[in-house]
């Protein structure tokens, strides 16, 4: 046996620490900091544009208003799927079976926010407000329909996740990943409510 | 006064002359809105990434040792 042998078998066996967070939830946490960018990136254009109309008339002259109110409705709608949501993991931890309900009553609010928004888009552009109409109604499609892309994509991840409860092969790692997604697009969705309709 | 001390001030001096350059001909506008605008979305850019890699960062910290208090009370080492 040669001398760096001997010394590599004196060496002693690194300590395996167990993973601190689970490979996708930690996949999940750098797509979604990507994300968060990517709306602030959104939203510090739109608070430019913004500031820059004459007058701080907004919106401006000829467009038509936003349903605040009914979108603060819908608004809790989702805060109420991410409470939900959460209800659903502590019950997971229990016992898996008990997470079915939460977990759908989690993902019937969020269809209802995402319903909503596309009969609220339905009325706006048949009120006038368009992609080209402005660009109020520019910045109100591509911030509210890249959050609407988002909720769509989390709510199939969501769905995914209940199908695998269903068939009892859901593991809590899973159901931690796809929870994050939902979480960033629950939380998300106050902050562009306030930029773009208030 | 020593040198040192005249330097110190000329230098404090020569710093206090130039007047603000406004080179950017986007980042600078008549409106106090506009201006106000620029200077909060620059703020929140660069702060919102610091932000989240020192909150990961922390929360990382916590979870190792969180782990590791684990493991000591499961006698590994």
């Amino acid at each position: 046996m040669s001398a760096g042998a001997a010394t590599l078998d004196r060496r002693p066996e690194p300590v395996r620490r167990p993973p601190l967070v689970p490979s996708g939830v930690l996949g999940m946490l750098v797509f979604i900091f990507t994300e968060v960018m990517f709306f602030a990136g959104l939203i510090s254009a739109h608070t430019i544009v913004r500031s820059q109309v004459a007058g701080q008339l907004w919106p401006p002259y000829g467009q038509p208003r936003l349903p605040v109110e009914e979108t603060a409705f819908n608004t809790l709608a989702l805060l109420a799927s991410g409470v939900v949501l959460v209800l659903a993991w502590f019950a997971f931890r229990r016992d898996a079976n008990g997470a079915r309900i939460p977990l759908l009553l989690s993902i019937l609010l969020g269809t209802v926010f995402v319903g909503f928004q596309g009969v609220e888009w339905v009325a706006l552009l048949s009120e006038g407000l368009t992609m080209q109409s402005s660009t109020y109604g520019g910045f109100f499609y591509l911030i509210v329909g890249t959050h609407a892309f988002h909720a769509v994509g989390a709510l199939g991840a969501l769905v995914w996740a209940f199908y695998r409860l269903d068939r009892e092969m859901l593991t809590a790692n899973q159901l931690a990943t796809v929870s994050a997604f939902w979480y960033f697009v629950v939380l998300v969705w106050p902050v562009l409510y306030w930029q773009v309709y208030l | 006064m020593s040198r040192g001390w005249v330097v110190a001030l000329a230098i404090v001096l020569i710093a206090a002359l130039p007047d603000v350059a406004l080179a950017c001909p986007v980042c600078f506008d008549a409106r106090d809105e506009n201006r106000q605008a620029f200077l909060a979305t620059t703020a929140f850019l660069s702060l919102l990434p610091l932000g989240m890699v020192a909150g990961a960062g922390l929360w990382l910290r916590k979870r190792a040792r969180e782990v590791d208090a684990e493991r000591e009370e499961r006698g590994e080492e």
